[in-house]
């Protein structure tokens, strides 16, 4: 497999002690990492750090063998990287067809295209297609998210915590869809809370404590309750 | 009938307005910041009719106003980039205090340059469409007014459709909702800002040619057509743009009747009062504003 995703050595500080420190990984194309760590361990802003959104540093961040160190993060997510943050961030005044096609580049028709293969993967937003955003349901808006940013075909996908305040059943049904995306050749990283839910649909699981990487191990081999990951996420 | 007349002058004056305003609040939202200086773009548009419409009467040409109409649109949209480029550019990182006190400065450099330039004496734009009024329905009716409705709801519409119907107006909504969230799906936010202090300037300076015929154009009339557009912006809900449209036009109407009851001196002081009575007794403004729901 190849190495989609690649970051040496990663460090973001606001103004006092680093929150990530020297943090390496890789996200191989169709995969899914599981980023875990406790509440401050520095999941978000480790992807924040890797869209751009806010200052870093890093022996290497690269996409695709694409080096994106000093881009901004328009121009990162030209070079393939899609990010559904916390808290989905949809755009609320903008109608859920409008929310993807304004993530899609090119000419109107290839825009309508793009946006009626998304509606076709969510069966779901299909219904609510001319529906104002901040009219969806959190699950809704937590699938617009990821249709707005697949809709630019990523080679990359980053989310930060996709399941946070979704009912269990509409969480798995996100997980699903993840692992989907996963297996159409996407590399994706997935930071969560709830450990038992991200490694049912993962390759590998890495542990963030305090800023640092504490564990990296194959999902498979991993349980949730696992004594060390358990004493980790705490 | 006086009524009707007063009614279709206060749309008028509404319809400038509601120029002003939207160019006003499209800035707000995009830059996240007040544009002191709008209104010397408004001033800007009204010299700039009247100087264009001077040159070309001592070249011995004599044209209706609508012709310089698209002159005036395109020199008040450079005056917006100058703004942008002066005034948010190279602070589009800071807090928006930032902006605010950049513009004013900026506002103070147009209104002396204008007076440079100008002089201090108010001087009349020409008239959209001249000649006497129009008899509809055994109502005349001035064409300066009906013209003024025309251009300006023209204006209004076609920024409608721009924002409503194609990707830069999606593109721009987007930014002004969640700028960063739209920089990592791809969007130029930088462009798209420019863009919109180019189009505002070109809608308040569309407003000074239209407004310049009947109001006069002179130097220091900018902080008072930015307070209006800040007082429409108030009433309608702060980053709300159907309100503020609304905004302007109650402040037109109100403007109108108060000019016809009492005197337009009254007009203003009522104006300013009843802004300071908005925003203390209801800063989310008359019509509230829905979260989540600015454009
Ligand atoms: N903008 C910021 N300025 C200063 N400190 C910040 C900022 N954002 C996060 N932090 C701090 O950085 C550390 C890591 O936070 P971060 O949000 O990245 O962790 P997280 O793993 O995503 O946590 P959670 O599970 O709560 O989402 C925390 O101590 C947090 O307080
Ligand atoms: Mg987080």
């Amino acid at each position: 497999m190849t190495t989609t995703l690649e970051i040496e050595g990663l460090t973001v500080a606001y103004g006092g002690a680093p929150v990530v420190d020297g943090v390496s990984l890789a996200v191989p194309a169709g995969s899914v990492v599981a980023l875990l760590g406790a509440n401050g361990a520095g999941k978000s802003s480790l992807m924040r750090a890797v869209m751009g959104l806010v200052p870093s540093t890093a022996r290497r961040l690269a996409v695709d063998g694409r080096d994106l160190a000093g881009h901004p993060p328009e121009r990162r997510a030209d070079a393939g990287l899609g990010y559904v943050p916390e808290g989905r961030r949809v755009f609320a005044g903008l109608t859920v067809r409008e929310n993807i096609e304004v993530a899609v580049d090119g000419a109107a028709g290839a825009r309508a295209a793009r946006v009626a293969e998304m509606l076709e993967l969510f069966p779901d937003l299909a219904a609510k297609a001319g529906e104002r955003a901040w009219r969806l349901s959190g699950g809704q808006q937590q699938m617009l998210a990821i249709a707005r940013a697949l809709a630019r075909r990523p080679s990359v996908l980053l989310l930060d915590e996709p399941s946070l305040g979704l009912a269990p059943l509409i969480a798995a049904a996100v997980f699903a869809r993840l692992r989907a995306v996963a297996e159409s050749g996407v590399a994706v990283l997935l930071a969560e809370q709830n450990a038992a839910r991200a490694l049912a649909i993962a390759d590998t699981a890495i542990v963030l404590a305090h800023g640092r990487v504490a564990l990296v191990r194959p999902a498979a081999g991993l349980s949730a309750d696992d004594e060390a990951l358990a004493a980790l996420l705490a | 009938m006086p009524t009707v007349q007063l009614l279709v002058n206060a749309l008028a004056l509404g319809a400038a307005y509601a120029l002003v305003a939207l160019g006003f609040v499209l800035v707000l939202n995009a830059a996240g910041a007040v544009n002191f200086a709008h209104g010397d773009m408004v001033m800007l548009g009204g010299v700039a009719a009247v100087a264009a419409s001077t040159l070309l009467a001592a070249g011995g040409l004599r044209l209706p106003g609508i012709v310089l109409v698209p002159l005036v649109v395109i020199v008040s949209g450079l005056v917006g980039l100058v703004v942008a480029a002066v005034g948010f550019w190279p602070l589009r990182d800071r807090p928006p205090a930032a902006m605010f006190v950049a513009t004013i400065a900026l506002a103070a450099v147009f209104e002396q340059s204008a007076t440079a330039f100008f002089g201090p004496e108010p001087r009349a734009a020409p008239a959209i469409w001249d000649g006497p009024p129009v008899i509809i329905g055994g109502i005349a009716l001035g064409r300066q007014p009906l013209a003024l409705i025309l251009v300006a709801g023209l204006a209004l519409a076609g920024v409608y459709a721009l924002l409503e119907r194609t990707q830069i107006g999606r593109s721009f909504r987007a930014v002004a909702q969640d700028r960063e969230m739209a920089r990592a799906l791809g969007l130029r936010a930088t462009r798209l800002i420019v863009g919109a202090f180019a189009l505002a300037g070109g809608l308040a300076g569309l407003a000074g040619a239209l407004l310049g015929h009947q109001f006069f154009v002179n130097a220091g009339q900018g902080p008072a057509y930015m307070l209006k557009a800040y007082i429409a912006t108030a009433i309608g809900g702060w980053g709300s743009v159907p309100g503020a449209l609304v905004g302007a036009l109650l402040i037109a109407l109100f403007e109108m009747l108060v000019s016809a009851a009492l005197s337009a001196v009254w007009a203003q002081a009522l104006l300013y009062l009843s802004l300071l009575a908005i925003l203390l007794l209801r800063p989310q403004g008359l019509f509230g504003e829905a979260v989540g729901r600015r454009a």
